[in-house]
């Protein structure tokens, strides 16, 4: 078995990060300076991860404020306002709301992996994205379309976003539809988030995921999630252990590389990484050809220094994974 | 002085009042250090003495402190608690960050934690009850960092029975109403986290003689209700307003027979609800036929504490209002 670590998604802000962006906001900052001293913060947790030998990397995404936000700006007929608690988290996102059909007014995700890539060598750079499910129900629609044609339009623009981003040399995709593991997720709703999701990464089905967190899905649900054709599949099992251990164990991974969610991203204490050895060892088998170990969610709400700690953690799991299964730990892609 | 409550559709509210200025200034001076407990004391008397004056002007019959000396709900126990520690910055919302606060020992009642603001608002009261308000386990658990406890069960349960002295303290002090908020189990409802919550408030409220209420708020409390109904509680305290009553029909649906707090007024909203507004809302609530007006709290959706205080003053006006007008008709 071959067997790797990534963190899931982006990473909170250390106090230097908050201060810069602070003062950028007061426009004490000029932005050429800003963006320097922004590559510096991001380069930094890429370093944190490469040095833990994750082989796919994230750049943090410290200046995107909540997942939708980057979309929503750069984005024609969209705007953002007010504030909505994000799933279960004591954390509030500015609502999107959609004014008319979106279209895109520049790219978000290309110019960050072109000012990224060389820092991320020898890893590959993942890119993220928001689902087209996800954002379309978690926004305010008022732009005459129905949700589910708003849905299929924003799954257009996440295309040309993740093709260009790509191009740029991303070497990772990855799609988050935590509305997916909520509990008025449907069915359809799945459905409808695997379509478009095969449309968003068609061509890139090898080094693509979809992540599905903050909950384990319902098992009607996770049945349609099954059919990505994505390589790999994203599931939060330590959310809800118990309830996910059930779920996978039963239903498998329907032939996707498992990408198992057992950091816990959202708490601060130490993993037990002896329990999560256990736990993993019940959900693969000798037929189990690649495994990866990820956070169960972004970072991005727990304090900087327990991030890195995380990051850490989620390094050392992978090894003693490797060593006890006799498997093979990867630290480059490919 | 004694003050007797009208039996049909009480009027209370939720706990929180926007914040009066002396009490924004000892907020201010506390976080500097820059003030004596007797100052802070003297200072939150001031606003507290406002604000009750505020709901006596309005005609609330069971009233609160206003929580003038709570910035925020979890970390206020959790400064004061023993086995917590200051938290370190997470974000709440884009680069506004807050200290989540971590426990890291054993938690332990430290004494009372709100009972010297309750005695406050009681001394103003002119006879009216004053609610015993406290931040419940669940919430207290989920809002902070946990790095003692093994797991969430056991801290929860530690929680509780801290809480359970505070409520005894209240209660020892001659509180009739006590309220535990836990607003952070709606954003899970799931029958597991329900039911811990559940073994929580059994080990908090088992046989305390007051009246015992859980306030719930802004979230997807239908999916919650069939899980709670057991509860050890004669109230639940429950936003309506908001979310444009959608609650209503599941109450039917599950048979819902204890008191209810009923939210009558958004307390997102700028907008004064008018009497007619408000009395409307009490109707359709009698129509459904599910609960006689005995058992019916009449209150806003949640604290009022992000509103300026004139709309909130209006908005308790306009509800007392619509309730005496209620009283006759039902
Ligand atoms: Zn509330």
């Amino acid at each position: 078995m071959r067997i790797w670590g990534m963190v899931l998604g982006g990473y909170p802000r250390s106090r230097e990060a908050r201060h810069l962006l602070r003062d950028v906001e007061r426009g004490l900052v000029p932005p050429t300076e800003a963006s320097i001293r922004l590559q510096r913060v991001h380069s930094e947790i890429m370093g944190v991860q490469k040095a833990a030998g994750l082989p796919v990397i994230v750049d943090g995404m410290v200046d995107w404020h909540d997942i939708f936000r980057p979309f929503a700006r750069s984005w024609r007929n969209v705007s953002v306002n007010g504030l909505l608690r994000y799933f279960d988290n004591n954390f509030f996102y500015r609502i999107p709301v959609f004014v008319g059909e979106p279209d895109t007014i520049e790219p978000v995700l290309a110019p960050r992996v072109r000012d990224f890539i060389e820092l991320a060598h020898p890893s590959a750079l993942k890119v993220v994205v928001p689902g087209p499910v996800t954002f379309a129900r978690l926004s305010k629609n008022s732009s005459g379309l129905s949700r589910e044609e708003l849905a299929v339009k924003i799954a257009s623009i996440l295309r040309q976003e993740v093709s260009k981003a790509v191009e740029a040399g991303a070497g990772f995709v990855q799609v988050d539809e935590p509305f997916l593991a909520d509990i008025d997720a449907t069915r359809d709703d799945a459905v409808l988030a695997v379509e478009l999701f095969n449309k968003i990464i068609k061509g890139y089905e090898e080094k693509a995921s979809m992540a599905v967190y903050f909950n384990a899905p319902s098992t009607d649900v996770y049945e349609a999630i099954l059919n990505v054709d994505s390589k790999y599949l994203s599931v939060d099992v330590y959310d809800t252990r118990t309830r996910a251990l059930d779920l996978l164990s039963v239903k498998g991974f329907g032939g996707h590389v498992p990408v198992l969610g057992v950091i816990d991203g959202r708490r601060i204490h130490d993993d037990d990484v002896d329990r999560i050895i256990d736990d993993v060892r019940r959900l693969v088998d000798e037929s189990t050809e690649e495994l990866v170990l990820t956070t169960t969610t972004w970072m991005d709400l727990i304090p900087f220094r327990y991030s890195l700690r995380k990051t850490i953690l989620l390094s050392r799991l992978v090894e003693k994974f490797a060593e006890e299964t006799d498997s093979e730990a990867y630290t480059i892609w490919r | 002085m004694s003050y007797r409550v009208p039996e049909k559709f009480p009027t209370t509210v939720v706990g929180s009042y926007p914040k009066l200025p002396p009490a924004k200034e000892a907020l201010r001076r506390r976080k500097k250090g820059e003030i004596s407990e007797e100052e802070f004391e003297s200072l939150v008397r001031e606003a507290i003495k406002g604000v009750v004056q505020d709901q006596l002007e309005a005609g609330v019959d069971i009233i609160s402190d206003g929580e003038q000396s709570r910035e925020d709900m979890v970390v206020y126990f959790s400064e004061i608690m023993e086995g917590y520690r200051p938290g370190e910055w997470v974000k709440i919302f884009d680069n506004v960050y807050f200290r989540k606060p971590i426990i890291e020992g054993p938690v332990k009642w430290p004494g009372p934690m709100t009972l010297r603001d309750w005695r406050i608002a009681t001394e103003y009261s002119e006879g009216r009850p004053v609610k015993g308000i406290l931040t419940g386990p669940y919430t207290m658990l989920e809002w902070s960092f946990d790095l003692y406890y093994k797991d969430r069960y056991e801290a929860i349960m530690e929680l509780a029975k801290v809480l359970r002295k505070e409520i005894e303290a209240l209660v020892n002090a001659g509180a009739k109403y006590i309220q535990v908020d836990e607003p952070a189990l709606s954003t899970r409802p799931f029958p597991e986290e329900a039911e811990m919550l559940g073994e929580a408030l059994k080990l908090m409220l088992n046989g305390i003689e007051a009246k015992k209420i859980v306030h719930i708020c802004f979230g997807r409390v239908e999916k919650l209700l069939p899980y709670i109904l057991d509860y050890p509680v004669d109230q639940f305290d429950l936003e309506f307003k908001n979310s444009d009553f959608r609650l209503l029909p599941y109450l039917k649906e599950y048979g819902y027979n204890k008191e209810l707090g009923y939210g009558v007024i958004d307390v997102h909203s700028h907008q004064v609800e008018t009497v007619e507004e408000i009395l409307e809302a009490i109707d359709k609530l009698m129509r459904l036929g599910i609960l006689p007006p005995e058992k019916i709290y009449i209150d806003p959706d949640c604290g009022l504490k992000r509103l300026p205080r004139e709309i909130a003053r209006a908005k308790l006006k306009n509800m007392v209002e619509a309730a005496k007008i209620a009283r006759e008709k039902w």
